[in-house]
């Protein structure tokens, strides 16, 4: 018999207190989990402060363009590289386009994809994982030695090979596509990694033991224990997402005029540094905002479902 | 230990040849040479297109397998990379930039490893005390900026201190404009051009350091041992110093292994806003001139570096943690 | 606070007390030769926690004379080791420590962290629980030893690495010389702690703390672990804090003892009279509570109801009180102090009807009302005509085994599982006995995965395993079922109750009704309230959640039910409810148990029949009697004399088989005997007579004892008087 106390944290004691507290108690509801993650959660100034950000970018972004009687792709001919005024909020490039209209756009186009290719990543990493995990012998070999594969060549490089060839306006279509394709091979062998630890649980053995069929374990046992990594994967995957979409486009190998993104818009910016700052700072303004802002939630999300997570490292 | 290490490597070469036979396919397939040519103007007769892409054998027309067989007995037989789509050779190419990525880049790492792993520390046996969140949250800024952003950002500084003081402090483009040969004034320029990109990339690495670090350095800082040499008699920074700081830097050295390869692919975004000719943008300019061999080239160049990492890292975990080291 | 020693000639009239007592606090006595060097008095401790104030230690105070040990017991949660890591000042920040600690007259609590650890590891020093953990992966044992000798002597680098060696010598490592530059990983866990254990006396200390210092090693590790701290006691003339859970390790090693329950002292005495005669209900509950590896006959064990209290809000009044059969009105309005016991030299006990208890000469048996044991319907049938519910022969499992993580390649085989031959029968229990590293869970996870085996066959009903069919194997699953070790991870922690109970009717197809019934049905049999079944398992005790995962296995009516290591996660309180609970569930339901344990006292309580493994391999078979009686093989006769009993004049009496070294790699290829390398009976043999230990491989040979089929594979096994002198005494 372990003697627990020896190794008790006050936040261990705390807890294990609790159950204890608990066990004595009153009938306690059944579903206490939603509401005990949503009080963590909002407890967090910051990540509070995160959602009413993001919320707050959604709606710009949503409904930004009615603030503005000047459309992305209408440049103001008679006001070239102008500085923010009441005609035009945060002034105009060189070619006349709308600051303002064009962060809107861009805004949309960068969430857009960066939520778009951030679920797709956790699907195909949640599938690719979870099946080198569970097929032993010859496949999980195979499996990973692909996944290794994949993980030579940095992705970004890929990345670029395959967006090169799409341009107009289904770019970001495709953009999404590339990001997906090459950003889950990391994701995938975390997951697998999960997957092998949660498969040695004494209470999926147990079920095994039982006659439980797999489906049903990886179904009832599994995926609920892998799903809190899921969502927080999820939502801190936006922020890379976002980024790879920033850096490609900003490159000039991502999203191409007529569309924009805010990485064009920061490219745009790039080349008028000295003249004209204002093209360069509002599109990275809401950038920060949109990334800091998903970042906060994700982190206050690990904490409240994962209160013994370590947040902060690599995964 | 030499048959182990033979056999990672045989593994290695594998690895990397199927990945980048497979980023040969991908370029080939994704990437259009023809193009370049089709947007001029005028657009050139289709015969002498035909015959400056079958030069440099990049020609969509002729069957891919050929290409790649050609393209693949000409690196091994001949060590040569292949022509760009203006029929330069890129394996010169790239070799030639690796240099200048090389003269940005480890600065950068040096400082970053050390400022980093340092502010990790500090900020682990500060935990949840006032400095370990001011840092905690300048680095979750900083983790999550944009690099674009953030360079950009530098920039702007850098032009407005420039303006304040009346003359050039920073360059914001290149790494060299001294002319003289003199070790003194070039070794001044070449700091007055080096700052703002190390700056920038110092910071971004910067951060993951500080943030691992402090990770790994919180898990060992509660183990058991660290309490036994507390009872030997070690005060508590001083055990958390000798003890728990040695066993969380193994992980930390584990990854510096990992960018050491990094140093010499460049960084991408920061050399193309700083303008510096590094293997990093010459990669943007590939892919921008559908330059199938030079992107595989970078690529290729790439994957051994990383691979040259992970075995980097291998060693040294084996050097460092007597448990791998003896089993 | 009392911190004055009054004089007082009443107990002993020459004034001097015999030396080397361990004072109770305040009582009242003083010696005027030997001070006492540690002297805690009134000690308070509460930290700071989500769920309020945790007050951890509620006013301890004991003395410790040089060169005695005071055991301090209690169970999980009772603040003894809080109360060790306070002495030594290792607690967390948070925590607030009032009252006074004194080591030879210097206060110690208000010192800074560096004064501290001028003491600590010089005049006081501590030996923690897991040894696996507890030392530097990185630094060599050398190098750790000499920190230690360092950080307090000024010593020439020769002058320290002669030091360590000697130490190493003292607390019995081969090879010191050469181990110091081993590292830790390098060690097995029971040399770690003897590298733990020469740390600690590196400098001499006056007082060595020992916070469960053997509740990690396995039996014959933790005999060899106390008699290296005996020794190291009697080397540096320390005075030693034991703390343990374990009755047995106090009744051998303590010269007083102190139990602990919330936080509190509620006895302290001379071991023999703790032992002999506890004044407290709750030191008696505990006494009754544990199983005796001495005591043949099935004596039912007193479990104490409830559990302890958080310590968060306790309740007004005596913290036993809830579990208390003598409980009154009145030990519910204030908490008791400790006080003597009156008539008792030394004796003190915090209760209010400790008077009455002393007067009328109260024992366990008149406090705790004692259940009847449920009737089986099997008595009467004799084992050779009641059916084979499980049969194993010549089970073998071997597992490839590789290297390191930097070379990695094929080491060899680890022949986990060897050769193994039982056969379990309707409604008897076959306890599967041995250390860790024995194969008694790999045997077991084989048999439950209903797969053919390596190597031998596994029959379950008379079904041989390799010809079974799917549809077979799935309906077998139904009379198979597994209890584990650990209740806190064996059940979801996202599932209510009944959906835990419900799973396994759910594989078998039962009606949405039926289920319902049958799960209030299980909840009653288990002794738990059916209204909680929408509880999650964390809302349970151990011992309550353990009764859950009983009843899960239970729910389709198994024939069989594999039990792996069920109650040694448990409280000893505790345990006793779970361990009479499944002797009745196998009474009412003719039920066959396989039971893998390494504690010996429960198996000889509720086994009848018992396989002792070493190695992958069964050494000894029979009825539980004879092997604990007349055990055949050495290793069974040394594992039975390494438990420590939990009294302490057996203890002092008997005679020890203590094992020498640790058990071989399981990688190791071993051509004769595997018990040869550590076995006292073949070192005692001339060298030709050795050579067939060292050569053939014995096989386990039944029949030698006339009409029994108890075997051992020994090439000379024990007679039965021979085995009679160290075996374990019987005061029955």
């Amino acid at each position: 018999m372990a003697d627990p106390e020896l190794s008790v944290t006050t936040a261990q004691m705390g807890k294990d207190l609790a159950h204890d507290v608990g066990s004595t108690g009153e009938q306690v509801r059944r579903t206490g989990r939603l509401a005990l993650y949503t009080r963590r959660f909002l407890r967090r100034p910051s990540a509070v402060a995160g959602v009413v950000v993001l919320a707050l970018l959604v709606l710009f972004a949503l409904f930004g363009d009615s603030l503005t009687r000047w459309g992305y792709d209408e440049p103001d001919f008679l006001s070239l590289a102008s500085p923010p005024s009441g005609e035009h909020l945060f002034g105009t490039t060189q070619g006349g386009s709308d600051v303002f209209a064009l962060v809107v756009r861009g805004l949309g186009r960068s969430l857009m994809i960066g939520i778009l290719s951030s679920l797709a990543i956790t699907l195909v990493a949640a599938v690719v994982g979870t099946a080198v995990a569970f097929f032993e012998g010859w496949v999980e070999k195979v499996g990973m030695w692909i996944l290794d594969m994949l993980l030579v060549i940095p992705s970004f490089l890929l990345i670029a090979m395959i967006v090169r060839s799409s341009s107009g306006t289904s770019g970001w279509l495709w953009l999404t596509l590339g990001i997906t394709a090459f950003g889950w091979v990391g994701y995938a062998r975390v997951l697998r990694t999960l997957t092998l630890s949660l498969r040695e649980l004494d209470y999926v053995h147990a079920a095994r033991f039982m006659g439980v069929r797999s489906f049903t374990i990886i179904w009832r046992h599994l995926i609920p224990n892998l799903g809190s990594v899921l969502i927080i994967q999820t939502v801190l995957g936006v922020v890379t997402a976002v980024n790879s979409e920033t850096a490609l486009s900003f490159l000039g190998l991502g999203i191409k005029a007529p569309d924009t993104s805010l990485g064009t818009i920061l490219q745009m910016g790039q080349g008028v540094v000295q003249t004209s700052p204002w093209v360069l700072l509002a599109p990275a303004v809401a950038l920060i905002l949109l990334t800091l802002s998903v970042q906060l939630i994700g982190d206050g999300l690990r904490d409240a479902i994962d209160p013994h997570s370590r947040s902060g490292g690599k995964a | 230990m030499v048959r182990f290490l033979v056999r990672r490597l045989a593994n290695y070469v594998v690895l990397l040849f199927v990945a980048v036979s497979f980023t040969y396919f991908v370029a080939s397939y994704f990437m259009d040479p023809r193009s370049n040519y089709l947007s001029r103007h005028p657009i050139p007769p289709k015969a002498s297109i035909d015959l400056s892409l079958t030069a440099a054998n990049i020609n969509d027309e002729d069957p891919l397998l050929g290409r790649y067989w050609r393209w693949l007995t000409n690196i091994v037989l001949h060590w040569n990379w292949g022509l760009s789509p203006d029929q330069d050779p890129v394996g010169a190419a790239v070799s030639g930039r690796i240099g200048a990525s090389l003269q940005l880049v480890t600065l950068a790492t040096i400082l970053s490893i050390v400022v980093g792993v340092a502010i990790g520390v500090f900020t682990a046996i500060r935990q949840y005390r006032w400095q370990d969140r001011v840092l905690g949250g300048l680095a979750t800024f900083f983790l999550v900026i944009p690099t674009a952003v953030l360079a950009l950002f530098v920039v702007l500084g850098a032009i407005w201190i420039n303006k304040g003081l009346g003359f050039r402090l920073f360059y914001v483009t290149g790494l060299h404009s001294y002319e003289g040969s003199q070790f003194g004034p070039w070794l001044l320029d070449f700091l007055q051009h080096l700052v703002l990109p190390t700056i920038v990339l110092t910071i971004i690495s910067a951060v993951t350091y500080h943030l691992t670090q402090r990770t790994y350095l919180l898990d060992t800082m509660n183990a058991d041992y660290v309490r036994t040499a507390r009872a030997k008699g070690l005060p508590l920074n001083k055990a958390i110093r000798k003890h728990a700081l040695r066993t969380s830097l193994i992980p930390t050295a584990v990854n510096v292994a990992f960018s050491i390869a990094s140093v010499f692919t460049g960084a991408v975004i920061t050399e193309s806003v700083f303008a510096i000719n590094g293997l990093g943008r010459y990669f943007v300019t590939t892919i921008q001139q559908n330059d199938i061999n030079g992107a595989v080239c970078i690529a290729a160049f790439a994957g051994a570096c990383t691979l040259a990492g992970a075995l980097l890292a291998d060693v040294v975990v084996a050097w460092l943690d007597p448990r791998v080291r003896l089993s | 606070m009392t911190d004055q020693i009054l004089t007082t000639t009443g107990d002993h009239p020459d004034g001097t007390p015999p030396e080397g007592l361990v004072l109770p606090a305040g009582a009242g006595r003083l010696t005027p030769a030997t001070e006492p060097v540690l002297s805690v008095r009134d000690l308070h401790v509460s930290f700071a926690s989500e769920a309020g104030t945790v007050r951890a230690v509620r006013g301890v105070s004991f003395d410790l004379l040089p060169a005695r040990t005071l055991g301090i017991v209690g169970e999980s949660g009772s603040g003894k080791s809080v109360t060790s890591l306070s002495i030594m000042g290792l607690l967390d920040q948070n925590a607030r420590v009032e009252g006074s600690i004194r080591l030879k007259g210097t206060e110690l609590l208000g010192k800074t962290e560096l004064e501290m650890s001028k003491h600590r590891g010089n005049d006081m020093a501590m030996v923690f629980q897991d040894p696996l953990s507890a030392l530097t992966p990185v630094f060599s044992i050398g190098d750790q030893l000499a920190e230690a000798l360092d950080l307090h002597q000024d010593l020439t680098r020769k002058q320290v690495r002669d030091r360590s060696v000697e130490l190493l010598d003292l607390v019995g490592i081969p090879n010191p010389a050469e181990r110091l530059k081993s590292f830790p990983h390098q060690f097995s866990g029971g040399m770690r702690q003897r590298v733990m254990i020469a740390i600690a006396i590196a400098n001499d200390p006056d007082v060595i703390i020992a916070d469960e210092p053997t509740t990690a090693l396995d039996v014959t590790i933790q005999a060899q672990v106390l008699e290296v701290l005996k020794k190291a006691q009697r080397e540096t003339g320390a005075a030693v804090v034991m703390i343990t859970h374990d009755l047995g390790v106090v009744a051998g090693v303590a010269d007083d003892v102190l139990v602990m329950y919330a936080g509190r002292p509620v006895e302290q005495a001379p071991v023999d009279e703790l032992f002999a005669r506890p004044a407290m209900p709750y030191t008696m509950g505990l006494l009754g509570a544990v199983p005796r590896p001495d005591r043949g006959e099935n004596r039912r064990l007193v479990p104490i109801q409830g559990n302890p209290p958080s310590l968060v809000d306790l309740p007004v009044g005596c913290p036993f009180a809830d579990r208390c059969p003598l409980v009154e009105d009145r030990c519910r309005t204030a908490e008791p102090p400790l006080a003597p016991v009156p008539g008792r030299v030394d004796q003190r006990a915090a209760c209010v009807r400790v008077d009455e208890i002393v007067a009328e000469g109260l024992t366990f048996e008149d406090v705790y009302p004692v259940g009847e044991a449920a009737e089986s319907g099997l008595d009467g049938v004799p084992r050779e005509e009641r059916e084979v519910v499980l049969e194993v022969t010549d089970l073998k499992k071997h597992f490839p085994l590789t290297k390191g993580g930097f070379l990695r390649r094929r080491a060899g085989t680890v022949k986990a599982v060897d050769g193994v031959t039982f056969d379990v029968r309707a409604g008897e229990t076959l306890a599967l006995v041995g250390e860790s590293g024995s194969g008694k869970t790999t045997t077991l996870l084989e048999i439950m995965r209903l797969q053919a085996p390596q190597g031998g066959t596994v029959a379950v009903l008379g079904k041989n395993l390799a010809e079974l069919a799917r549809p077979e194997r799935a309906a077998l699953r139904r009379e198979l079922q597994i209890v584990f070790q650990d209740p806190q991870s064996s059940m979801d922690p996202r599932l209510p109750v009944y959906d835990i109970l419900a799973e396994p009717l759910k594989v078998h197809g039962w009606s949405r009704a039926r289920t319902n019934e049958r799960i209030s049905e299980l909840m009653r049999l288990v002794g738990l309230n059916p209204d909680h079944v929408d509880r999650f398992p964390t809302q349970f005790s151990g011992g309550q959640r353990q009764r859950i995962a009983i009843a899960r296995a239970l729910a389709v009516g198994p024939r069989l039910v594999v039990l792996d290591e069920p109650v040694s996660a448990l409280d000893v309180s505790i345990q006793a409810g779970v361990i009479n609970l499944l002797e009745d569930l196998q009474a009412q339901l003719g039920v066959a148990f396989l039971f893998v344990a390494h504690d010996l006292s429960v198996i000889r309580h509720i086994s009848s029949r018992t396989a002792v493994m070493y190695l992958g391999q069964v050494v000894e078979q029979g009825d539980t009697e004879a092997v604990f009686t007349a055990p055949r093989h050495p290793y069974t006769q040394a594992l039975l004399s390494a438990v420590p009993l939990p009294d302490p004049q057996l203890e002092r009496q008997r005679r020890r088989v203590v094992l020498q070294g640790d058990l071989p790699s399981p990688a190791q290829e071993i051509v004769g005997c595997r018990f040869a390398s550590r076995c006292p009976v073949r070192a005692a043999l001339p060298a030709d007579r050795r050579t067939l230990c060292d050569t053939v491989q014995p096989g386990l040979a039944t029949g030698a004892v006339p009409g029994t089929d108890h075997g051992a594979a020994c090439h000379y096994p024990l007679t039965s008087s021979a085995a009679e002198d160290v075996r374990v005494p019987s005061r029955a």
